[in-house]
C-alpha cells in the first residue's frame, strides 16, 4: 500500500494524531514531559527554600566550615579540641564512623564464615544452633539490639572500683573498656623493620615453595613455615635488642582508670550489635556460597584422589569465592550504613556530631545533610567499584 | 533396529583380559535410608576387562560402580580393589582413588580452571609431580581426546562433547589402572555421543580395565567382554555380549531388551 | 531376536531386606547426625550443654525468678536480687507499648481499624472467591482513609468523608461478593442483576443497575458516616506497637507501584528518564535511613513555602516511603532481569504494547521470581521502622526505652527489650516463613514438569 501512496495528497496533510503515534516522537515527547516537570519542581523548591532562609534570616553557603564549632566530642580518634571548626568536626565524625565500621566488619565476616559453616555442618545440632542465631538476630531490628547491649548490658555493668579485669590488663566497666597501650621505646625500630622484612621473606617464601613445586613436584608446608617466619624473625629481634616496648598499663586511680587505651560503653555496644546483628546475615551469604557449588564438583575432585582439604583448598573455596564476596562486600557496605545508629547511643559518629549536633548550632540544613550523603555516597561507590572490578575479575569464561 | 544393523563394519575389538583379579565384590548390601538399592552384589573384574552395564533407572548400577571409589558407603559385605580393602581407613581410600578414574554423567569439570588446569590438578597436588611434566602428559591425553587445540580455553566455552573428552583426559592424567564410566553419554546431544564413544573404543584398545553404566548397546557389542544387566538391586544376568544380545536368559532381560532395541 | 519362551529363567527379584538396625531408625539418626566421629560426639556434647546452659539461664530469669507483680521496680529488685525479670513492669506498660499516648477511651478506634482491614483482606485466603484484585486494590487505595478518619478523628473535611464512604462500600462490596459466591452466585454483579429481576433486560441497563446499588450503598454510608462523633487525636499522641505499623504498613503498600515505576524507568530506553530514575535509586540506596529521615524533618520545611508547617509523622512517612521505593526498585529490576528474553519477544509477537506486555506477561512472571526478596524488603522496613525512634517518634522501641525511664520503673531496660524484641521476631518470622510457604506454591510451578 505504501508504494500506492507514495506521494498523494494525503501523505502531505499527515494528522497530527498520525504524527503523535510516531516511536520516536512519543519517546521525546514524554522525556521533555518528565524533565519539564522534574525542572519545575526543583525550581518550586528551590524559591521556597530561599524564601524560607529569607524570612527566618539564614545564609547559605560553605562559609560556615571555618567557624568554630565550639562543642566538645566524648570519644575522638582524631585529636580535636572545642575550638577546632565545623570543617574538623566533619572530619572527626568520619573517622569516628569508620573507625568502628572498619572494626565491625573485621569481627562481623570472621563471625560470619564460622556461623555460615557451622549451618552447613553434617552435625545437626550445631546447623540447629547456627540456624537459630542466625534466624532470631535477622528478625530483630539493629537498633533494638544496640539499646540492648547499651543499656540493659554495657550500662549496668560495675562501675570502676569493681569492674571486671582480665590479667590486671583489660578491664570492662561502665565507663568502658581498657586496655594496654604501646610505648615503644628506643630500638623499637628495629623490631617494625623486622615485621616487615618478615612479610617479606614470607612471601619470597611462598614463591620460592610455588616455583620448587612447578619444577620437582615436591611440596612445601608454606603455611606453617610463613607462620614461623612471620612471628619468629620480629619476636627475635625483640628480644635481640633488648625487648624495648613497656606498656601503660590502665590503672584505678581515684574514681576512674588512667592510662592506657580505652573506648566508651557506646562504642561496645555499636561495635558488639553491628558485628552480631551483619554476621547473621553474612553466614547466609556464606552458606549459600558453599551451596552454590555443585556436589558433582566435590564428588569430581575425590575420584582423581584429591583428599578433603585439599579439594576445599583447590577446587570448592575458589568457586564458592565467586559467590561469597559480591553478597559480602554489599553487608560491608550495610555495616558502614547502619554505623549511624550510634547517634541512637550517643556514641560519636560523622551522623551524631555533625548532621545532629553541628546542624543545630550552625542551621545550616542543606549544606550540612549534603555532606554527610556525599561522604556516604562516595563510600557506596567506591565499594560498588571494588565490586565491579571483582566481579570483572573472577567472572566464569562461558559461551 | 536390529542387532544386525548395530555391529555392521564394526568388528568386537580383541580383548585383553589376564587372570589377575583388580575388584572384587562379595556379598555388598546398601541401603539407602529403609531402601535396599544393592542386594548380596557379587563380582570379580580381571584386569583388561571391559564391562558393559545396563539396567532400568533406579536399578542400582550407578551406585555399584560409585561403591567402588568409596563416592558411596557400602554398608555390609567386602569391596577389595587393587587388593585394598575399602574401609574406613583414609589411607586405604586415597589409595584406591589414585588408581581408580571416574567420568560422571554431567562433567563435573573444574568451571574455574582452564582444560589443561583441570588435566594437571591431581597429577600436581596427588602424584607431586612437577608442573612441566604434568603439563607435558596433559597435552598428551589432550591429543589423544582429539583437543589439543582447547587447552587454554575454560570447561564453560567447550561443547558438551568436548567437555566429557576433557573429563577423560583429566582422569587418565593420573595414570589409572581401572576406569569407571557412570553413563557418559546420557547428558550429550546426539551428535557428540560419538566422539565420545570413540574415545573410549580406543581407551578399551588400549587394555584398559572398563566398568561403563552405559545404555549405547552398540557399544557394549563393539567393546564388552561381559555385559551385566541389574535390575531392583542385583545382578539379573551377566554374559559375553553376543550371547547376551541374541540369547538372553532371563525373562526379565528380554523385556529390557525389547524396549530398548523396539525403535 | 528374544522371544519368550517356555525355558525362560523367570527373574524374581530377592525380597528388601530392612538396613542393618544400627544405620536406621532413632539410633542410625542418631550416629548419623550427632556422633558420626570423635569430633562431630565432641560437637554434639558441647552444643547440648550450651543449649542446656541457655535454656536453664533463660527459665531461671523469664519464669522461676520472674515477678509477675508489683508496683515499682524497686520492689522487683527486692524479690529477684537481679536474678529474675520484672514482668510486673511490662504488663503495667503493656498499653503504652501497644498503643503509645493514645487515649485509653479511644484505643477502641485503633483496634477497630485492625479488625476492619483483616475482615477486609480475609477473602483473599477463601479458596472460592475469584475477584482477589478487588479485595487487594478497594483495601490499599482505600482504607488509609478510613483508617486516617480513625485515628485522627476530629472535623473531617468533606474529600476524607467521601473517601470513608466510598470505603466503607467497598469494604460492604467484597464481603457482599463473598457471600454471592457462597450462595451460588458466580459473582456479585450477577446476583444484584437476579435479584433486582434486570438479568433479562436490556445490557445497557445492567451498567446502571450496579453504579445505582453502589450509588444506594454510597449514600448510606456517607449518612451513617455523618454521625460520627470522634474526639480528635493529635499525631503527637500516636505511638507504641500501632505507631509502628501505620508507618510500615503505608511504607509497605507503598513501596511496591513506585518501585515497580522507578525499576522501568531505570529500564527505560529513553535516557531521559533513565537517568533521573537511576539517579533517585542510587541516592537514596547508598545513604544511610537515618540521614533520610533527618533531612526529611530538618530539610523539607525549608522546601516547603513558608505557610505550611508539615506534621512530623506526614514528614517521616514521606521519607520511609522514597527509602521503601529505592530498594524496591532494585528488587524489581533484578526480578525483571531473571526473566527470559523470549518471553518479552513473545509479547511482542502477539501485538502487546508495552504496558499490556508488562503488566500481563512480563509482571506477574517477575512478581513470582521476587517473592522471597519483596517478603525480605518488607521484613527490613518493619525493622528499620525502628529508627523514626531517633528523631523522636514514640513507636514500639522508643516506648520501650522510655519505660525504663520513668520514675516507677527507673533502670527497668532488660525486659521491655526482650519484650519488644519478641514481638518483632514473632512478626517478622512469620513472615519469612509464609514467604517460604508462597514460594513453594506459587513459585514452584515453572522449575516442574
Amino acid at each position: 500500500m505504501a508504494v500506492l501512496e507514495k506521494g498523494s495528497p494525503r501523505r502531505q496533510s499527515r494528522s497530527i494524531i498520525e504524527w503523535l503515534n510516531d516511536e520516536r516522537v512519543r519517546s521525546v515527547l514524554y522525556q521533555a514531559i518528565v524533565a519539564i516537570a522534574v525542572i519545575a519542581v526543583a525550581r518550586y523548591l528551590f524559591v521556597n527554600t530561599s524564601e524560607n532562609l529569607q524570612a527566618r534570616g539564614m545564609s547559605s553557603g560553605f562559609d560556615f566550615l571555618s567557624g568554630t564549632a565550639g562543642f566538645s566530642i566524648a570519644w575522638t580518634v582524631l585529636p580535636y579540641e572545642a575550638g577546632d571548626s565545623y570543617f574538623r568536626v566533619y572530619l572527626v565524625g568520619i573517622v569516628n564512623t569508620l573507625i568502628v565500621s572498619l572494626v565491625a566488619i573485621v569481627f562481623a565476616t570472621l563471625l560470619g564464615f564460622i556461623m555460615g559453616i557451622m549451618r552447613l555442618s553434617k552435625n545437626w545440632l550445631i546447623s540447629k544452633i547456627a540456624a537459630w542465631y542466625v534466624e532470631i538476630l535477622r528478625n530483630t531490628p539493629l537498633l533494638l539490639q544496640i539499646l540492648f547491649w547499651f543499656l540493659a548490658v554495657f550500662s549496668l555493668l560495675p562501675p570502676p572500683r569493681g569492674s571486671f579485669g582480665l590479667l590486671d590488663m583489660f578491664f570492662l566497666n561502665n565507663r568502658g573498656f581498657y586496655m594496654p597501650a604501646p610505648v615503644p621505646g628506643a630500638g623499637f625500630d628495629y623490631t617494625m623493620i623486622a615485621i616487615l622484612l618478615a612479610i617479606a621473606a614470607t612471601y619470597a617464601v611462598a614463591v620460592w615453595a610455588k616455583k620448587r613445586q612447578m619444577a620437582t613436584g615436591q611440596q612445601f608446608h608454606t603455611f606453617w613455615v610463613g607462620l614461623g617466619i612471620l612471628f619468629g624473625l620480629p619476636i627475635l629481634v625483640f628480644l635481640a635488642t633488648g625487648s624495648p616496648l613497656s606498656f601503660d598499663f590502665a590503672a584505678l586511680k581515684g574514681f576512674n582508670f588512667q592510662g592506657g587505651v580505652s573506648v566508651p560503653p557506646a562504642f561496645c555496644a555499636l561495635l558488639l550489635a553491628l558485628m552480631i546483628y551483619h554476621s547473621a546475615f553474612m553466614a547466609e551469604a556464606v552458606r549459600a556460597g558453599i551451596l552454590s557449588v555443585s556436589h558433582g564438583q566435590t564428588e569430581a575432585a575425590y575420584s582423581l584422589g584429591l583428599r578433603p582439604g585439599m579439594t576445599l583448598r583447590l577446587v570448592i573455596i575458589p568457586q564458592a569465592m565467586r559467590a561469597v564476596v559480591p553478597p559480602m562486600i554489599s553487608n560491608w557496605m550495610n555495616v558502614v550504613k547502619n554505623s549511624s545508629l550510634a547517634i541512637a547511643i550517643g556514641y560519636p559518629d560523622l551522623v551524631a556530631v555533625y548532621m545532629q549536633t553541628s546542624l543545630n548550632q550552625s542551621g545550616h540544613a542543606i549544606e550540612i545533610v549534603a555532606m554527610v550523603m556525599l561522604f556516604y555516597m562516595s563510600v557506596s561507590l567506591t565499594i560498588s567499584m571494588a565490586l565491579n572490578y571483582y566481579n570483572k575479575l573472577v567472572q566464569l569464561k562461558e559461551r | 533396529m536390529s542387532l544386525e544393523t548395530l555391529d555392521s563394519g564394526q568388528e568386537h575389538i580383541a580383548s585383553a583380559i589376564s587372570d589377575e583379579v583388580v575388584i572384587e565384590l562379595s556379598k555388598v548390601n546398601k541401603w539407602y535410608g529403609e531402601f535396599h538399592v544393592l542386594k548380596d552384589i557379587d563380582l570379580t573384574v580381571y584386569k583388561g576387562e571391559r564391562i558393559v552395564i545396563c539396567g532400568p533407572s533406579g536399578s542400582g548400577k550407578s551406585t555399584l560402580i560409585r561403591c567402588i571409589n568409596r563416592l558411596e558407603e557400602h554398608q555390609q559385605g567386602d569391596i577389595l580393589v587393587n587388593g585394598v580393602t575399602m574401609d574406613t581407613n583414609l589411607k586405604n581410600i586415597d589409595a584406591i582413588r589414585r588408581d581408580v578414574g571416574m567420568v560422571f554423567q554431567s562433567f563435573n569439570l573444574f568451571p574455574h580452571l582452564t582444560v589443561l588446569e583441570n588435566c594437571t590438578l591431581a597429577p600436581i597436588w596427588v602424584r607431586n609431580t612437577p608442573k612441566a611434566e604434568a603439563d607435558r602428559l596433559a597435552m598428551q591425553l589432550l591429543e589423544r581426546v582429539k583437543i589439543p587445540e582447547q587447552a587454554a580455553k575454560y570447561p564453560g566455552q567447550l561443547s558438551g562433547g568436548q567437555q566429557q573428552r576433557v573429563a577423560i583426559a583429566r582422569s587418565l592424567a593420573m595414570n589409572p589402572n581401572i576406569m569407571l564410566f557412570d553413563e557418559p553419554t546420557s547428558a550429550l546431544d546426539p551428535e557428540m555421543i560419538s566422539e565420545v564413544l570413540d574415545v573410549m573404543v580406543g581407551l578399551a584398545e588400549s587394555g584398559m580395565t572398563m566398568l561403563v553404566v552405559t545404555h549405547e548397546m552398540g557399544f557394549a557389542k563393539r567393546v564388552a567382554d561381559r555385559v551385566i544387566f541389574m535390575d531392583q538391586g542385583e545382578i539379573v544376568e551377566q554374559n559375553t555380549p553376543g550371547e547376551f544380545f541374541n540369547n538372553p536368559k532371563s525373562d526379565r532381560t528380554k523385556l529390557f531388551l525389547s524396549q530398548i532395541l523396539a525403535h | 531376536m528374544a522371544e519368550t519362551t517356555q525355558d525362560d529363567v523367570v527373574f524374581r527379584p530377592k525380597p528388601s531386606l530392612p538396613p542393618p538396625p544400627n544405620t536406621v531408625g532413632v539410633v542410625g539418626w542418631l550416629r548419623k547426625n550427632l556422633f558420626g566421629g570423635p569430633f562431630d560426639s565432641l560437637l554434639t556434647i558441647v552444643g547440648v550443654s550450651l543449649i542446656a546452659y541457655v535454656a536453664y539461664s533463660l527459665y531461671q530469669y523469664g519464669i522461676a525468678n520472674a515477678v509477675w507483680e508489683a508496683d515499682t521496680y524497686r520492689e522487683c529488685l527486692d524479690v529477684t536480687k537481679g536474678n529474675g525479670a520484672c514482668w510486673a513492669g511490662v504488663s503495667t506498660w503493656m498499653n503504652g507499648y501497644m498503643y503509645g499516648r493514645y487515649p485509653d477511651v479511644e484505643q477502641w478506634r485503633v483496634n477497630l481499624a485492625g479488625v476492619v482491614l483483616a475482615v477486609w483482606l480475609a477473602p483473599f485466603w477463601f479458596p472460592k472467591i475469584k475477584a482477589k484484585i478487588l479485595v487487594g486494590m478497594s483495601a490499599v487505595l482505600t482504607f488509609p482513609f478510613l483508617a486516617a478518619h480513625l485515628f485522627l478523628g476530629g472535623e473531617a473535611g468533606l474529600f476524607l468523608q467521601v473517601m470513608v464512604a466510598v470505603a466503607m462500600t467497598l469494604f460492604a462490596t467484597v464481603w457482599l461478593n463473598v457471600g454471592a459466591s457462597y450462595l451460588g452466585y458466580p459473582s456479585l454483579r450477577v446476583a444484584l442483576l437476579r435479584l433486582s429481576g434486570f438479568e433479562n433486560k436490556g445490557d445497557h441497563l445492567h451498567k446502571y443497575v450496579l453504579l445505582g446499588a453502589f450509588g444506594v450503598g454510597f449514600v448510606i454510608a456517607f449518612a451513617y458516616q455523618s454521625t460520627w462523633e470522634l474526639a480528635a487525636v493529635p499525631t503527637q499522641n500516636w505511638g507504641g506497637l500501632f505507631l509502628t505499623l501505620v508507618i510500615s504498613g503505608i511504607g509497605i503498600s507503598s513501596a511496591l507501584p513506585s518501585g515497580i515505576i522507578l525499576a522501568l524507568g531505570r529500564r527505560s530506553k529513553m535516557p531521559v528518564i533513565r537517568v533521573f530514575c537511576t539517579a533517585f535509586i542510587e541516592l537514596f540506596r547508598s545513604v544511610p535511613l537515618i540521614t533520610i529521615l533527618f533531612m526529611a524533618v530538618t530539610m523539607m520545611p525549608l522546601f516547603l513555602p513558608v505557610e505550611i508547617n508539615p506534621d512530623k509523622l506526614v514528614l517521616v512517612i514521606v521519607a520511609v516511603c522514597i527509602f521503601a521505593a529505592a530498594y524496591m526498585a532494585e528488587i524489581v529490576r533484578g526480578g525483571l532481569q531473571a526473566i527470559n528474553k523470549g518471553q518479552y519477544e513473545a509479547a511482542q509477537a502477539m501485538g502487546l504494547n508495552y504496558w499490556k506486555m508488562m503488566t500481563l506477561i512480563i509482571m506477574p512472571q517477575a512478581l513470582k521470581v521476587m517473592i522471597p526478596n519483596i517478603v525480605g524488603n518488607f521484613i527490613g522496613l518493619l525493622k528499620d521502622t525502628t529508627l523514626v525512634s531517633i528523631i523522636g517518634l514514640y513507636d514500639i522501641l522508643l516506648m520501650a526505652k522510655a519505660s525504663g525511664q520513668d520514675g516507677k520503673w527507673l533502670g527497668m531496660h532488660t525486659e521491655p527489650f526482650l519484650f519488644t524484641a519478641a514481638v518483632f521476631f514473632v512478626v517478622c518470622f512469620c513472615m519469612s516463613k509464609y514467604s517460604q510457604h508462597l514460594e513453594r506454591t506459587i513459585g514452584g510451578g515453572y522449575g516442574r514438569r
